[in-house]
């Protein structure tokens, strides 16, 4: 009796996976837990193990973006039941990519996996680069006539095929064409693909700003009190095993304030705002791109910080962003956030104020930024304290300005007084 | 009844012609210059001469395929240089290069050839069918083999003919043998006759290397037939000098044709037999047998001319898709 | 305005055709008698020589035509069951097609053939089977279906005007249908398709009884879903720039086709759609054929039909 394996739903948010590569050959005896598959999700791939024992029968091919939920491969009991189902089935997908393409597709795909690794040469096309385009032969003629660029579009039709309307919608929507830039005075310095992670990253970001009402606020906040506490956590670093990041920190900040705002830590699923008790931190990781030029972004998730110290969430911290760097974030890792982190001290000018997109489903985002010291009044005194920037933004469809408003005022109450997020 | 000389010479004539045919047929197939295959009807050529001789144009014919009909089409008086040049896959063959070795005269009501045997019995009940309509004493003459008629065709043709009294002759090439398999292994009577004579279809059985009496008994049924009369079955029991087609092994059953087999055959060798006959009646000299050879020889040197000048059919795909279907 | 029903409408046809050309004539069996009412009571404005019945005996009845057709008559041959005609399938299939071109282009053979199939009567394989897919495979045959009594006379008399055999089924679910059928004769070619009602979402290609299953369903999706529903009538010749002309429309076929599913004409339609339109396909090809299974008898019949459900469903499939 052949057992189905299907397309794994490796995080909360997977829609679909590619498979980068089979690690076993077409009718090979697979064991139970044996390396069966390395499977690209919309951020990172993995190796999954086999869930079952059987010959093998593949049904996707490396390159296929497959919906999860839908069948990859089959277990067969016996090698005759593999030659009556290979012989019996028709080939799923239709055309079987060439050895040369293929090979590039796992080249490009586990580069942009694992970002560590030497990025390949720009202008790698997003066909190589994992992933066949599934379109009705009419919707390939119109795109073609009109030089859009089908890999631009999510397809509508069955399997997410693109079809007919999906071009048309497209092109009435005005999105730009493949077309070849007119001017002959400007020279290329790179072409990247919008595919992959920054293809994900564009959707994920359009989505957002366009499903949601949300809206930024700042305000400064004085750290110059948890910079001390931070100093001493410094000093005893070789004892604690860890150097304490001001991130850490932040975190214990926001802990507090979801503690007293917990509408803060709310996911939208479906019509529902659903507040969770634990939290799940998001933080946001910056990557490589695959170029020199461009650059790369993940969420990773530190899961339950509510029960961290200050110390267990640093090291927690900076262990999930190098494996997620490392391209060995689990599903755990890379899903599951209640509400996110994203900071950009260091990096931006100094008392930047932003307005950062929210990871969705969250209701809400942290975005701090690079301190500075400045002249600010206390008790009628003239002093000098260092700032920092804190941008926040809410859905105000679960949010409204009132506890939004409490809970900036909670984050900001723990920012200047480190001994409340520790309490 | 007997033959008036006219009808000899006419039967002898044809006879040699279809010998003289019949040898260079075997000749140009052993040379590589036939398209397709070739039955040899060496030994067996009387009855289709005895058929034919005495047809008049419009009376629809079956020929035999042992020899290709040739023996049966000149009889009728065709011009076998058009089958020649069919048989040599030229466009001046009678299908026009189509068919490399079927029959089409249909203005001498020789309509097709077919690979299936048996397929006879099928379209001659319909030519009967339509001679009886017209009502001008049109004669169906339907020569097959003894194979044949182990065929249920033959029972349904033969079964048509005789309840609606179609003017058809059943002329039953008896030579003993379909390819290797043998008459005695393959037919439970003595006489396929009796199949006929089980339809109440009046049947004789004559033998097949003497022209001049299968002659008798076929223009008898043919008679018969254009005065509206029935259908006959004549069986000629004739011999088979040679292989089923050349390049088949020549057995019997499974087992080589022994020698004495066809030594015996030889002394019955039907143009030697007509040839005897013709001056021992005095209906012929020597002079005038060596005249009808040498014509016959001629006759067959201008045919294989015809042929070798001639051009090989080339039609396009297109050309020949749009031959498919008549206008 | 004067109806006929669709079998009445082919005896119409031949009789007009005996009347106007004394060559054209009828075989088959105990047709005088009129086992299907197209043939009844012939004999008596024909006679015995031009409504001719013959033994049970397949090969000598359908020689009785092709023989007298290479005479010069234009013959009928009735084999009754479409089953029928395979049982010398070589005279019928084989000989027939192959007699004009292997002959040299010069002879035609002006025959036609017809014979009841048709399932919904319960009476199983022998006499259920459809033979029109079969008859397309062997070059020089024609082959057509009319669905309606309007066609069925107009391609009938055709079919024996024309100079080739002439496969030309009908189906005993339309044999009872009526509408108006003119009283003069009228000739329909044969390898047109006839779009029998608009429509701009999916093309429907339905034949016989089928056709009006799709006709029926096209009313019924109609402000759903539009369907453009056509009978392509003739399956050799057939008729492919009205489908392609339609698929330009709609993008989407489904191909309807009450035989099995394995080497039937919805085969190759659809291979020749991919071939010709490739470009207009928004949809895969679907079509609704009937299960590689004996035509079964009793009330199995009824689960291997194509039913308006599974037209439906393939419908919505393509719309997807």
């Amino acid at each position: 009796m052949a057992i189905p394996y299907v397309m794994p739903k490796l995080a909360m948010a997977m829609n679909e996976g590619t498979i980068n590569e089979w690690l076993v050959q077409e009718g090979d005896f697979v064991a139970k837990a044996q390396p069966l598959a390395s499977i690209e999700t919309e951020k990172v791939a993995y190796d999954v193990e086999s869930p079952e024992e059987g010959y093998i029968r593949f049904v996707a091919q490396p390159g296929d973006i497959v919906p999860c939920g839908e069948l990859v491969a089959t277990f067969c009991e016996s090698e005759a039941e593999l030659a009556e189902i290979s012989a019996a089935a028709p080939i799923v997908g239709a055309t079987l990519a060439n050895t040369a393409a293929t090979e590039d597709a796992l080249a490009t795909a586990s580069a942009a996996a694992v970002p560590a690794s030497a990025a390949p040469a720009p202008g790698v096309t997003a066909s190589s680069a994992g992933g066949r385009i599934i379109a009705s032969p009419l919707a390939k003629k119109i795109a073609a006539d009109n030089a859009l660029d089908l890999r631009t579009l999510a397809g509508s039709g069955p399997q997410g095929r693109i079809v007919k309307r999906d071009v048309l919608a497209a092109l009435e929507r005005g999105v730009p064409a493949a077309a070849p830039f007119a001017s002959g005075a400007a020279r290329e310095l790179a072409r990247i693909p919008m595919a992959g992670m920054r293809k994900t990253i564009a959707g994920r970001m359009t989505q957002s700003l366009q499903s949601t009402a949300q809206l930024s606020s700042g305000w400064e906040s004085d750290i110059t009190d948890l910079l001390a506490a931070r100093k001493k956590f410094v000093s005893r670093e070789q004892q604690l095993g860890t150097r304490v990041s001001v991130n850490a920190f932040i975190v214990k900040a926001m802990v507090y304030a979801i503690r007293r705002v917990p509408i803060a830590n709310s996911c939208q699923e479906g019509d529902d705002i659903v507040i969770y008790d634990n939290i799940n931190m998001g933080v946001a990781v910056s990557l490589p791109g695959v170029s020199e030029y461009d650059s790369g972004l993940v969420v990773a998730v530190l899961r339950n910080v509510e029960r961290m110290g200050l110390v267990d969430i640093d090291r927690e911290m900076k262990a999930l962003v190098e494996r997620v760097r490392n391209g060995q974030g689990t599903a755990d890792d890379l899903s599951g956030a209640t509400i996110t982190l994203s900071s950009t001290a260091g990096i931006a000018p100094p008392g930047l104020m932003s307005t950062p997109v929210l990871n969705l489903p969250n209701a809400a985002l942290v975005g701090p930024s690079t301190a500075v010291e400045k002249a600010v009044v206390r008790d009628g005194e003239l002093v000098v304290r260092t700032m920092m920037p804190v941008s926040f933004t809410f859905d105000h469809r679960m949010l409204d300005g009132e506890p939004a408003a409490r809970f900036m005022n909670a984050l900001h109450e723990a920012l200047e007084n480190p001994e409340l997020m520790l309490a | 009844m007997s033959l008036t000389k006219a009808q000899m010479v006419t039967l002898f004539t044809n006879l040699v012609r279809a010998e003289h045919f019949g040898k260079m047929m075997y000749r140009r197939m052993m040379q590589g210059k036939l398209i397709g295959f070739y039955h040899p009807a060496d030994g067996a050529i009387a009855p289709g001469v005895a058929a034919c001789s005495f047809l008049n144009q419009d009376d629809p014919l079956w020929p035999h395929h042992r020899g290709h009909g040739i023996t049966h089409m000149l009889s009728k008086g065709i011009d076998i240089k058009y089958y020649l040049a069919e048989h040599t896959g030229k466009s001046t063959g009678c299908c026009n290069g189509h068919s490399g070795f079927h029959y089409g005269f249909p203005e001498h009501h020789v309509h097709l050839h077919s690979g299936f045997i048996g397929a006879n019995f099928m379209p001659t009940v319909g030519y009967a069918w339509a001679a009886k309509q017209r009502g001008k004493g049109q004669v169906v003459m339907n020569c097959s083999g003894d194979g044949s008629y182990g065929e249920g065709r033959a029972h349904e043709g033969m079964l048509m003919a005789a309840v609606w009294k179609l003017p058809e002759v059943f002329m039953c090439e008896n030579n003993g043998y379909s390819i290797f398999s043998t008459f005695e292994e393959m037919h439970p009577t003595e006489d396929i006759a009796t199949m006929a004579q089980g339809l109440d279809i009046p049947a004789v059985v004559v033998d097949g290397q003497d022209v001049f009496a299968v002659a008798e008994v076929a223009i008898a049924a043919i008679d018969r037939a254009r005065k509206g009369q029935g259908p006959s079955f004549i069986e000629a029991k004739c011999l088979r000098f040679k292989e089923h087609d050349i390049g088949n092994r020549d057995l019997r059953g499974y087992k080589p044709r022994e020698d004495e087999e066809y030594q015996e055959m030889q002394k019955r060798d039907p143009v030697v037999l007509a040839t005897e006959r013709v001056l021992a009646d005095k209906v012929l000299s020597q002079d005038e047998i060596d005249g009808i050879h040498e014509a016959a020889a001629n006759e067959v040197a201008d045919a294989e001319q015809f042929a070798d000048d001639s051009e090989i059919a080339r039609p396009t795909i297109e050309e020949m898709e749009a031959m498919v279907f008549a206008p | 305005m004067r109806e006929l029903t669709y079998i009445n409408a082919i005896r119409e046809a031949i009789q007009q055709e005996m009347r106007a050309d004394e060559t054209v004539f009828m075989v088959g069996q105990d047709i005088r008698g009129g086992v299907y009412p197209h043939t009844k009571d012939l004999v008596d404005e024909f006679g015995e020589d031009r409504i001719v019945d013959t033994p049970l005996a397949e090969t000598g009845m359908f020689g009785t035509a092709y023989g007298a057709a290479l005479e010069g008559f234009r013959p009928i041959v009735d084999f009754m069951f479409g089953s029928c005609a395979f049982v010398n399938f070589n005279e019928t299939s084989i000989m027939a097609g192959q007699q004009y071109f292997m002959h040299g282009a010069k002879h035609p053979l002006p025959l036609v053939m017809t014979a009841a199939v048709g399932m919904g009567k319960r009476i199983g394989n022998d006499h259920a089977m459809f033979i029109h897919s079969t008859f397309c495979r062997q070059p020089g045959i024609k082959v057509a279906m009319a669905s309606t009594p309007y066609d069925a006379k107009g391609m009938f008399a055709q079919a024996i005007r024309d100079n080739n055999p002439v496969m030309i089924p009908w189906h005993t679910g339309v044999m009872q249908k009526r509408e108006h059928v003119p009283e003069e004769p009228y000739y329909i070619p044969l390898g047109v398709a006839d779009v029998k009602r608009e429509g701009s979402d999916v093309t429907v290609l339905a034949n016989s009884e089928q056709l009006y299953n799709a006709l029926e369903l096209a009313e019924e999706l109609a402000g759903e879903i539009s369907v453009e529903v056509i009978d392509p009538r003739s399956f050799v010749p057939f008729d492919l720039d009205t489908v392609l002309k339609s698929l330009a429309k709609t993008n989407r076929i489904v191909i309807v086709d009450e035989d099995w599913e394995s080497c039937g004409m919805a085969s190759t339609i659809s291979a020749r759609i991919v071939e010709h339109g490739f470009d207009l396909l928004d949809a895969p090809i679907r079509r609704v054929c009937l299960p590689n299974i004996p035509i079964p008898g009793g009330y199995m019949e009824d689960y291997t039909r194509p039913t308006k459900e599974k037209i439906e469903a393939a419908i919505r499939d393509v719309c997807a």
